[in-house]
């Protein structure tokens, strides 16, 4: 199956071409310098990965999983592990119309050397997080490394995951797909931390299905990517559904990131909240495209969208477009954006108290951005991103 | 202690003070009243260092120290303590966190020892009590979500604990009910002794029911152009400001 889905992403990508800053999405992003990279073909087997590896953590190495990973992971028995060239039902592989119309989604899939299929069994409820750990070794410079994975939980099932990039030698450039599909009654919380020095591109595509009374929680942190750029797209396709969305970016130097994210509320009584907060310096940029469109018939529900930029720098640059189509006529959705500077009263009010100006700064640049962490649902996750944070800041005034 | 000769400050090329002239010795309360927009708060900000005025000529001196051109931490780290009028809110950093830092930045600066969490919890509690808060305003953010009064008390809360040696207090007794008046007048006399300072920026003479000042000084338009005894106040309050325009 997945060579017939290839072949049809094939011929996408060369009907779309590599996308112009005339599509919405790449208005300002420019993807020129992406073309440079060539697909990897390196062989991944001999690559250990006992160092990172514990029986919570699934390996992928270069976008394949590692066997050696998987042999010692904890929950495999609970867990129906497939290869998508065995899946029987071509729509498990469907994702949504809109990644449809993205070049870089199809050229990320037409190059896979192959994907993982992971079921949870019903009722599957794990205490410890599943570690997703993308080891990206890198011998040649300039590759592109395409991976793509499916996720269904079933009902009943509480499931955390926990993904992590480590790249080792040479920048590259990282497509990431991703489907998460959500049966009734469950809780799926994705978290994902970006902390990368080695100069590498990311570029991701996440895509939610979710069915009736599911808790969906999505929190992720960037921090030193050079073009970090993830597309979010979630259809609430039954009733009772809650998705809480949390991003913090920091970014400095010529750093570029991108987070665009799609809600489509096509059932009644969901609930959706995006919080996504850029913190930049020096020239770096940022994009926050938010869209939540609520369909006809999706009644009650409940939807917040909320960006807000602090810019360090006179050149640093943040586009936000927060964005609300609604076709139902009882529903409560709210967005708001700002972008601006350290405030100034605050500073005084600080100094006032013998806070000198550095330390001032940094305790206000903390508070804006602990705003998201303290909403971030892991307690490791949230230490990790704060200790992450607190060496950024150091390293940026001091 | 303080020593302000012809001080002119402005804001945007707005000038606000004239040639302000002051001197308040060691252990003093000093009160200065005037009308709206008369430059009484200017002076609070200026005296802080406030960077979004201009000084424009004269000085200020405290205990010998010219701090005209010194950096706001600096000066509160020289013992000067501005009670804001408008406390700003700041969420994301607790009161705990906030004032521990002020103070270890004062114990550093003193070259004394950091205060340890023990220490400060068991300060800060009883002034906490003291003002008739519950310990638990530790853990909000600096002002978010506080009430007028609760603002006022945060400030002698942050008075009480960094115990400078001058208090510029910035109409801390504007908005107060009585209850809220009379605890932060009594934060303040339980600050005030002979080794400090304290000047009081008001437009009222309720708060001088409770906080005996040494010397009133009357500001319009920029200059402090009477000053006096509590007598002064009285005849403020039954005659306006009218009879002091020259």
């Amino acid at each position: 199956m997945l060579k017939k889905i290839q072949k049809h992403s094939r011929s996408r990508f060369e009907e779309l071409g590599y996308p112009s800053k005339k599509l919405e999405n790449w208005k300002f992003s420019s993807s020129k310098h992406l073309k440079k990279y060539s697909s990897n073909n390196s062989n991944n087997k001999d690559i250990s990965v006992e160092q990172y590896s514990d029986e919570y953590t699934l390996c992928f190495i270069n976008g394949e999983i590692s066997l050696e990973s998987l042999n010692k992971f904890i929950y495999k028995d609970d867990m129906i592990i497939l290869d998508i060239d065995e899946l029987k039902d071509e729509s498990i592989c469907s994702t949504s119309s809109n990644f449809d119309k993205e070049a870089f989604f199809h050229l990320g899939l037409s190059t896979i050397k192959s994907g993982k299929y992971f079921e949870f069994k019903e009722g599957c409820k794990f205490d410890t997080p599943i570690q997703i750990l993308n080891v990206y070794n890198k011998n040649t410079e300039e590759l592109r490394i395409s991976s793509f994975n499916i996720f269904k939980l079933n009902q009943g099932n509480n499931i955390s995951i926990i993904e992590q990039d480590i790249n080792e030698g040479s920048g590259s450039f990282n497509l990431s797909l991703n489907k998460f599909i959500c049966a009734d009654n469950t809780i799926l919380n994705h978290s994902m931390m970006y902390d990368d020095s080695t100069e590498s591109n990311y570029l991701g595509y996440n895509y939610y299905e979710l069915e009736r009374n599911v808790l969906l929680n999505i929190d992720s942190m960037n921090i030193n990517s050079t073009f970090n750029k993830n597309f979010i797209e979630i259809d609430l396709n039954r009733e009772g559904s809650e998705v809480k969305i949390n991003i913090l970016n920091l970014a400095r130097n010529e750093q570029h990131l991108d987070n665009n994210i799609l809600v489509n509320h096509n059932a009644e009584h969901c609930i959706s909240v995006q919080n996504v907060r850029n913190i930049l310096n020096d020239q770096a940029t940022c994009v926050f495209n938010g869209k939540v469109v609520v369909a006809d018939g999706a009644q009650k529900t409940d939807s917040n969208q909320s960006n807000k930029n602090l810019l360090l720098s006179q050149n640093a640059t943040a586009h936000s477009n927060p964005q609300l189509e609604i076709y139902a006529d009882d529903v409560a959705c709210g967005h708001g954006s700002t972008t601006g500077a350290l405030d100034q009263d605050s500073i005084f009010y600080l100094r006032a108290r013998g806070i000198k100006e550095t330390d001032a700064n940094n305790i206000l640049v903390k508070a804006f951005a602990k705003e998201i962490l303290q909403e971030f649902i892991n307690d490791n996750i949230r230490n990790l991103s704060e200790n992450n944070l607190d060496h950024w800041i150091n390293g940026q005034y001091n | 202690m303080i020593t302000i000769k012809n001080l002119k400050a402005s804001i945007e090329d707005k000038d606000i003070l004239k040639g302000i002239n002051l001197e308040i010795p060691k252990g003093e309360v000093h009160v200065i009243m005037g009308r709206n927009g008369s430059g009484k708060s200017t002076l609070a900000n200026v005296i802080a260092g406030n960077e979004k005025y201009e000084v424009d000529g004269g000085s200020i001196t405290m205990n010998g120290n010219d701090m005209t051109e010194m950096s706001i931490e600096n000066r509160a780290l020289q013992g000067l303590f501005l009670c804001f009028q408008y406390p700003v809110a700041i969420p994301g950093v607790s009161m705990a966190y906030f004032l521990r830092a002020a103070l270890n930045a004062k114990n550093k600066h003193d070259g004394k020892e950091e205060m340890d969490a023990v220490e400060f919890l068991t300060t800060a509690k009883k002034v906490l009590s003291n003002l008739g808060l519950d310990d638990s305003f530790l853990k909000r953010s600096i002002n978010d979500g506080f009430s007028g009064g609760e603002k006022k008390k945060s400030e002698i809360l942050q008075l009480l604990m960094l115990n400078p040696q001058l208090a510029v207090l910035d109409e801390t007794d504007s908005g107060l009910d009585v209850d809220a008046l009379r605890t932060v007048a009594k934060g303040v006399n339980e600050f005030k002794n002979d080794n400090n300072t304290v000047l009081i920026i008001t437009h009222y003479q309720r708060l001088l029911e409770y906080i005996k000042p040494d010397v009133i000084h009357i500001m319009i338009d920029g200059k402090i152009v009477k000053s006096g005894d509590m007598t002064l106040v009285h005849e403020v309050e039954k005659n306006g400001y009218s009879w002091l325009v020259k």
